[in-house]
Order: structure tokens, then sequence, then C-alpha cells
């Protein structure tokens, strides 16, 4: 049995641990509740854009495939955290990543990958996965419109030149605190919004365009690329503080399970010591009488 | 006969403004325009500008947006800026420059470099707050 100041000292490590992870939980959750406002504050802009892309995309034959000489490539953007301690949010994030990456090749596509994240860089890295692009230490916040817009200019500007055929995006998809799925979506070529079956189709509505709607759709569709990556960063970001305070909050309940054990362990040892030392008084009262 | 008309001013960052107005002036590739009640059903981009709105009543506030899509359908406008502030949040100062260093930039390069859009882009803008910044420390 471990002596008892090494038992006393094991319980001081544990309490810090757990002060830590206690910390770290609460800054998780606050961060969670204003990811989650940021998402539920993108909504109303995301559907009036959806709305003006919808009635603008099927009003008119409009070119949304690639440019004919298009490499047979595929430019995959993985939006993973910058920190760990998060549970298996980045691992399972990144088997979608692979798991995308493998539909792409089968397809006959190269795949480069536009990490951002450090984990995500740190992950392509290990397994020499091919990195087109790369953005990391996105702090305080991952989702910030400054990041989306970049990216969405990066899928923009390949898509166009024609350096890729298709733009897809991987991120965790943000469902509750304690839910969170890793999704992939296929964000280029624009796919025309499916119809439920049964629904009358939307009666395209007379505008009036300016400048013309040649020169219109290119601006609604960077500004519906920009929306699609800003809410899959949101989600992101959402789930990565969802998965880290579940995390935390284990760790935490880990660490009082560890204190309470260590603890009954060391009254074990101290009541050991308090009896040999009683019998040692005893043994040597004995002795002096005899 | 309807005088004002439902106005949304939506960023990705959240609805900023919501309410009916009488006027809308905002500009698009082709110029600046107004908006009043009862226009026809229209989408046009915007370039990097104020968006003035005149309130039933005569008060006007403005925002610098820094582009988007303007849409009217059914009577109701829908403006759907990438973003957009208020002048008095402007650092008058800080847009003077970004306006002078922009139009140095512009004034070096060719139009058929893929950064001019982008670098006109942003001088717009600059221009846009500088002035924006300029008539609200003016009216206090």
């Amino acid at each position: 049995m471990a002596s008892l100041k090494a038992i006393r000292r094991r319980i001081a490590s544990v309490k810090s641990t757990q002060q830590i992870t206690r910390a770290m939980k609460l800054v998780a959750a606050a961060r969670l509740r204003r990811a989650q406002e940021a998402l539920v504050a993108s909504r109303p802009y995301s559907h009036a854009l959806a709305r003006v892309a919808d009635s603008l995309l099927t009003s008119e034959g409009i070119n949304v495939a690639p440019p004919e000489d298009a490499a047979k490539a595929a430019l995959i953007v993985v939006i993973a955290s910058d920190r760990g301690l998060c549970g298996g949010y980045n691992s399972n994030l990144l088997r979608a990543a692979e798991e995308c990456r493998r539909a792409a090749e089968r397809e006959g596509l190269s795949v480069g990958y536009f990490a951002v994240g450090k984990k995500a860089l740190d992950h392509f890295r290990r397994t020499r996965a091919p990195i087109s692009a790369q953005s990391v230490d996105n702090l305080p916040r991952l989702g910030t419109i400054g990041l989306a817009r970049k990216i969405a200019a990066r899928m923009l500007s390949d898509f166009q030149s024609g350096a890729v055929s298709e733009a897809s995006i991987v991120y965790t998809q943000f469902k509750s605190a304690i839910s969170q799925r890793p999704v992939f979506e296929r964000l280029l070529p624009v796919a025309r919004p499916e119809r439920p079956a049964g629904a009358p189709a939307a009666v395209p509505i007379d505008y009036l365009v300016e400048p013309s709607r040649a020169e219109l759709v290119p601006v609604v569709l960077r500004s519906y690329l920009e929306a699609a990556v800003f809410n899959a960063l949101l989600q992101a970001e959402a789930s990565e503080q969802g998965a880290r305070m579940t995390a935390m909050d284990s760790a935490t309940s880990n660490a009082i399970d560890m204190i309470a054990s260590y603890t009954l362990e060391m009254n074990r040892a101290r009541q050991a010591q308090i009896t040999r030392e009683l019998m040692d008084i005893v043994g040597g009262a004995e002795a002096l009488r005899g | 006969m309807a005088t004002t008309f439902a106005l949304q001013l939506v960023t990705p960052t959240g609805v900023v403004f919501e309410g009916e107005v009488e006027e809308v002036t905002v500009t698009g590739p082709l110029g600046q325009f107004g908006v009043l009640a009862e226009h026809i059903n229209f989408i046009s981009s915007l370039v990097p500008c104020a968006l003035e709105v005149k309130r039933s009543g005569g008060a006007v506030q403005t925002w610098v947006v820094s582009g988007g899509i303007a849409e009217v359908k059914d009577g109701a406008m829908t403006v759907l800026a990438s973003g957009a502030e208020t002048p008095a949040s402007i650092d008058r100062a800080a847009a003077e420059a970004d306006e002078r260093e922009a139009g140095e930039k512009i004034a070096a390069m060719s139009t058929f470099e893929p950064e001019y859009a982008a670098t006109l882009d942003a001088l717009m803008l600059a221009r846009a707050r500088a002035a924006a910044s300029g008539t609200s420390r003016a009216s206090h």
C-alpha cells in the first residue's frame, strides 16, 4: 500500500486537475451559448438568401457547371478545432473527411484538402495527405464571417479557374449540446434545389433584374456559398464547445470518483498506521512490565 | 394608397433592421436608386454604399453596407448585406486612411489583374465609410 504522504500528494494533484476541468467546462458552456446565439442570428439571412437564390436559379437555365476543361479534382474543406480536450470530436470528424476523400476518389477525382484548425492540419501532415490550403489558430472564434469569406473565395476561384471540378465541406453538425454528427456536403457545383415529390413547382416570379441576370448570378452564388460556409463554421464551433463541455464534465466526475477512492485509501492507510503505532506502544508497555 | 412598405435589412450575423419605411436609397452597379412603396418586383446586386432609410415621420437612418443583394417582392423589400454598420461606429480617421491606401493600390493596378475587382470593392467601401462617418459627425 502506498504511503500516506504519497496518497495525499495524489489527492492534491487530482483536485487541481478537477479544478481545471471544471473551469474548462464552464468556459465551454459559455462559448457554446454564444455560438448557439450566433447560429440563430444567422438564420434570417440564410432563409432570405435561399429564397432569392431559389427564385433566381430556377427561373432561368443558368450555367452552374464547372468549365469544360476542368481538372478532375476536388477541394475538400475540413473544419476541425485548434485545440484538443474535446473528446472524440476531431477523430470523428477526420474519419468523415477520409470517407469524403474515398467517395471522391471512387469517382476518379484527385483530392486536395483545405485544412481549417490545427487538429486537421496536424492529422493531414501525419498521414501525408495532400493539403491545398490551410487556416489555423482561428482564435478566439472560428465562426466569423471573415473566415467564411476567405474559404468561399478560395472554393469559388478554384472552381471557376477549372483547378477543381467540385468542392465539398466536412464539418460537425450541431444537433444539441450532447449530440453532434460529422457530415459532408458538396457545395459546388451548386445542386438544384430539390422539390419534395408531389409539391407544386414554384411559380417563377417575374423580376426586374439589375444589372442583368448574367451579372447577378455570380453575386448570388458567392453570397450563397459564403452563407453556407459561415453556417458550417458556426455549427462546427457550437459542436466543438458542446463536445468539450461533455468531455470536461465527465473528466470532472471522474476526478470526483478518483478523489473519493483515494480518500478511502488514505483513511485506511491512516488507520493502519494508528493501529501499528498503538501496537508498538502496547508492546513496549508489556515489555517494560515484564 | 400605401405610403410605407416593409423593409428587412439582414446580415449573416443577424437582423439589423426590420420595420415600415417610406423610402430606401441604395447604390447598385448602375448607380444610386430609390425604392418607394408599391415598387415592381425587382432584384439588384449592391455595391458597398450608404443605405439610407426614411422612416414615416421623416427621420432618416443610415447604415454602411459592404455589398450584397436587394430584393423587392410583393411590396416588401429585403436587403441582404454581407455587412452593415452604423456611421457612429465608424472611426473616421481609420476609414480615411483605408480610403487613401485602397486608392493608391488601385492606381498602381491594371484592370485586368484578378484582384482588381476586390480592390475596387475595398475602395468603394472605404469611401462610403469615410463619407458616412463625416455626415454623422457634422450633424452632432
